[in-house]
């Protein structure tokens, strides 16, 4: 019976007297399918609707990645033209990051790898465009950061100390707080390249005494706090997928957090290491090359902890494991260039070659890419009640693995025997043909095993093998809900009484208490809403305007107004609707009938 | 509008909010002495070095007193105090260092000299 | 109204209400925001101290363009609208809402004060021949000073709505004075910002020919 238990609620959802908000209009809390979908509260869909969109885009991102080694496997290609090639690695960096990575961790980010100054560089209205879409991209991940933070510290569990939080949720907090202060550079910096460019201001115009260079630092001051916003989440990932998989909890879990913090402070110390060959002068030269060595401490004392992990433990190589074991190697490897470029003798002779893109892709491929496709495959059973098929998900893993090296490995090479980064090609004879074709063929393996694995999970998702609540003997609080999670998450609010609460549940002695007064009210659900999709289809319409408007595409203008007044007016309604919400009873332990609900107003 | 699920402040509580309010009301009255005082700094014949030192630890001081008093930083949760904090001194930071590491003496002046 | 606002005032752990933790931390984030917005502004004042040439080709000082009466009275006018602002709290906290209406409509009213100053000094450095085209000095102090009007004028809206949404009788309780209260500190943050752009954009400029930017070379020419 407690199969099944759990989509009673949602069932009953659907005999909810529809409720009117404070504007007298109905709340679409009774809806189902595409309405239920568009105007969810619930943080669970919302996962997965940012976990498909980013699929989509991770494999938009590949195909630019798989064109653009096409492009380069052979000495004067002309697969494609040198302007397509630019267009092509521009937006490689912009999907991956903003749109593939960054939703994939749940917490939306956005950056943009390898396009450092490149919106200088371009001409013609397609850079309005994406100065826009980075803009709308950066507030929605102000907005979520918020969130996060607010969530994660104001609404714990009963006994959930700071100390007791699992490690993801840690980074995930780590991750929003530099999100809100590495932001706010990364949008000024794109008003005032907006201003210079819509309406002739001279911020970076040197004829007029702009400064260039002053576009580097604001870029930077986001973006290197940036690469650790896209990293933390992955280490909190494989931070909880090591002890579920070897039986030990997490080694130095204090010192793991405390490192998190560490590295997510200085993050913002040292981003001019981006910039040692535009000539800061000694003092500040030494000063942010020593900062960029210190965060190496920091993540050293990481990596050996999640070794001190596994040591000795009964580890169990599921696909997670295997990736997560993948993602301590690959991302040390990036972490060695790393401090190689710490050092700015060295970095000016590896500055803008092949040897870059080389460390970079081992700290986004094969660090924080292992570590999310480790966390998707991981709580993947959790989100759909299904088990993916183990076979194509070793086979996907080793493809990615293998690939990844062949493809990126040889590039160290390529860099420092010579080869720029972002060139469209190049002439036979220099000693780089055989290695770039090495490095195509190592991208095409990656880009089957990422089809392999993402295939086995849409396949799982609708079709797989069902399995139980645990399947992995979890650790954490969610191991011990229903899967698929139902909407109410828990019946009974838990009272926590250690780290690692479910396990200790299980096999130790510290119980997972319940809350008693949770259970004879039901539990409190927010309403549901259309003005959230409202405001952000006017978000849409004027952020469509701006760059039609320096096109001079006629009566753009009063689009842009139109879509701000539409995104006023959803913003405005949304908070005049009033708080709403409904109970939802839960099932009882036993398995009874559906009990009643009851709207709240 | 107090509905009837809601308790009626308490004597203590409106006790504290009147005396609130005359905190409000001296640090207004301190606000507008300390701009206009800074306004006449800025024409006594001191050094300049000592009219900058003085205008930046009044700026400061008229911040802080805002932050906490007119924001109540003063009387809520200290956790509050020190989200804000973070970001200040991170801004404060951040940007001193921004601002060290332009000299007119090492920009390139060929494109407009 | 009073049984969801009940459920919403579910004790939070750190006992912060969620609205105004939120307020905070974007108000941290705010600092970052203004700080890229003053430091442009600053950082071209460093390197080009010598102001800027209007049309005619004249070279212009700062002071020829500042009006420090003004600027000292819109400053005034801020300063002393947060200080209603903070009174208009205080009157919710205690549950006076036509004490509320009055301070608040006090603040409404300064706050438009305020930025009827802003457009006067615009247009008047405008014919004085700043343009945000025509040099560094134009484009970073509009910018930045716009950002900050746009700021004040977001809160100015915000407030009318407060304003008239207290007329239906839902702004009251707790979550009625905590929705006044975070108001409040948007507010103030905008005052705040102002009080460090007063010193650091406007008097800073009044210490010697070139402000306290030393010896005024290279000039900007275009």
């Amino acid at each position: 019976m407690s199969h099944d238990t759990h989509h009673a609620p949602v069932a009953c959802k659907t005999e909810l007297a529809p409720e009117r908000s404070d504007l007298g209009l109905y709340r679409p809390d009774r809806a189902t399918g595409w309405t239920d979908w568009l105007t969810t509260v619930d943080h669970k869909k919302i996962g997965i609707l940012y976990g498909a969109f980013a699929m989509l885009y991770f494999l938009i991102g590949g195909v630019e990645a798989l064109a653009i080694r096409t492009q380069l496997a052979r000495p004067d290609n002309d697969f494609v033209t040198a302007r397509m090639y630019n267009q092509l690695f521009t937006m490689h960096g912009t999907t991956m990051i903003f749109l593939g990575v960054m939703p994939f961790s749940y917490a939306p980010l956005s950056g943009t790898f390898g396009a450092n100054g490149q919106a200088l560089r371009f001409t013609g209205v397609g850079t309005d465009f994406w100065i826009i879409g980075i803009q709308i991209l950066g507030i929605a991940s102000l907005a979520a950061s918020f969130n996060f933070i607010c969530t994660i510290i104001n609404m714990r569990a009963k006994g959930m100390t700071m100390m007791r939080l699992p490690v993801f949720t840690w980074m995930t907090l780590v991750t929003a707080v530099l999100i809100i202060l590495a932001f706010p550079a990364i949008t000024v910096a794109l008003i005032e390249l907006m201003f210079d460019r819509s309406f002739g201001a001279n911020f970076f115009n040197p004829s007029a005494g702009g400064q260039p260079v002053l576009w580097q630092h604001l870029f930077w001051i986001f973006g290197h706090p940036e690469v650790y916003i896209l990293v933390l989440p992955a280490m909190g990932i494989v931070s909880e997928v090591l002890p579920t998989f070897t039986g030990k909890s997490l080694f130095g879990y204090p010192i793991i957090v405390f490192s998190g913090a560490v590295i997510g402070f200085l993050g913002f110390a040292v981003w001019s290491h981006h910039m040692f060959t535009t000539g800061l002068g000694p003092v500040p030269t030494a000063a942010f090359s020593l900062l960029t060595m210190a965060i190496a401490v920091p993540t050293g004392v990481k990596i050996f902890n999640w070794l001190g992990t596994i040591w000795g433990g009964r580890i169990r190589f599921t696909p997670p494991m295997v990736l997560a074991l993948g993602f301590i190697w690959m991302f040390m490897c990036g972490g060695f260039s790393g401090v190689m470029h710490s050092s700015a003798p060295a970095d000016s002779q590896q500055q803008d070659s092949y040897f870059v893109i080389a460390h970079f892709h081992y700290v986004l491929v094969g660090g924080v890419l292992l570590g999310l496709l480790s966390g998707l495959y991981f709580w993947f059973p959790k989100i759909f009640g299904r088990m993916p098929n183990a076979p194509l998900g070793y086979l996907g893993s080793a493809l990615v693995i293998l690939g990844f090296n062949l493809a990126f490995g040889p590039m160290h090479y390529l860099g420092l025997a010579g080869q720029p980064r972002r060139t469209h090609t190049y002439h036979a004879g220099n000693g780089w043909e055989t290695w770039n074709l090495v490095a195509t063929y190592g991208a095409y393996m990656l880009g089957i095993g990422i089809v392999i694995i993402f295939g086995n999970l849409a396949w799982t998702a609708f079709r797989g093998k069902k399995c139980g609540n645990d399947p992995w003997d979890g650790r954490t609080l969610e191991w011990s809900l229903p899967s698929p999670v139902p909407e109410y998450n828990f019946a009974q609010a838990p009272v926590i009484a250690t780290r690692d609460a479910y396990f200790e549940h299980k096999h130790g002695s510290k119980k997972i208490g319940a809350e008693s007064d949770g259970g004879e009210a039901g539990v409190h659900m927010p309403s549901q809403s259309w003005m959230p999709l409202l405001a952000s289809t006017g978000f849409l319409f004027a952020g469509f305007g701006m760059p039609m408007m320096a096109m001079g595409v006629p009566h753009a203008g009063w689009v842009v107004i139109a879509g701000l007044a539409v995104l006023f007016l959803g913003i405005w309604l949304w908070a005049l609707e009033g708080p709403g919400g409904y109970m939802l009873k839960t099932p009882a332990p036993s398995g009874a009938p559906a009990p009643a609900e009851t709207a709240a107003h | 509008m107090s509905s009837s699920h809601e308790a009626a402040p308490s004597k203590a509580f409106l006790a504290e909010e009147v005396r609130r309010y005359h905190h409000f009301i001296v640090l207004a009255l301190w606000l507008a002495v300390v701009t206009g005082a800074e306004i006449v700094l800025i024409y006594l014949p001191l050094p300049t070095a000592v009219i900058f030192t003085i205008l930046t630890l009044m700026s400061a001081g008229k911040f802080f007193a805002v932050i906490m008093w007119f924001m109540h930083l003063i009387y809520d949760k200290r956790l509050l105090f020190w989200c804000f904090l973070a970001g200040l001194v991170l801004a404060f930071a951040t940007f001193a260092a921004v601002l060290c590491l332009f000299s007119a003496d090492r920009i390139d002046t060929r494109w407009f000299a | 109204m009073s049984d969801t606002a009940a459920a919403h005032e579910a004790p939070t752990s750190t006992g912060i209400d969620h609205k105004k933790l939120i307020m905070w931390l974007f108000l941290a984030s705010d600092c970052m925001f203004f700080g890229t917005l003053i430091s442009t502004h600053l950082l071209y004042r460093k390197l080009f101290p010598a102001g800027f040439t209007d049309a005619e080709g004249h070279q212009r000082f700062i002071q020829d363009l500042f009006s420090i009466e003004l600027t000292s009275f819109s400053t005034f006018i801020l300063l002393m609208s947060s200080f209603l602002m903070a009174l208009a709290v205080s009157a919710m906290h205690k549950g006076q809402i036509k004490s509320f209406r009055r301070n608040v409509l006090g603040v409404i009213i300064f706050g438009l004060i305020f930025l009827g100053c802003q457009v006067f000094e615009f247009t008047h450095f405008y014919h004085k021949g700043l343009t945000i085209q025509n040099s560094v000095l134009g484009s970073t102090f509009y910018v930045l000073t716009g950002t900050h009007g746009t700021h004040v004028a977001i809160g100015v809206l915000w407030l009318i709505l407060l304003y008239f949404y207290s007329f239906t009788g839902k702004l009251g309780g707790h979550m009625g004075a905590l929705d006044v209260e975070v108001a409040g500190l948007y507010w103030h943050f905008v005052d705040i910002v102002w009080i460090i752009i007063f010193t650091a954009v406007y008097l800073v400029e009044y210490l010697g020919p070139y402000g306290i930017w030393g010896s005024g070379l290279p000039a900007v020419v275009k």
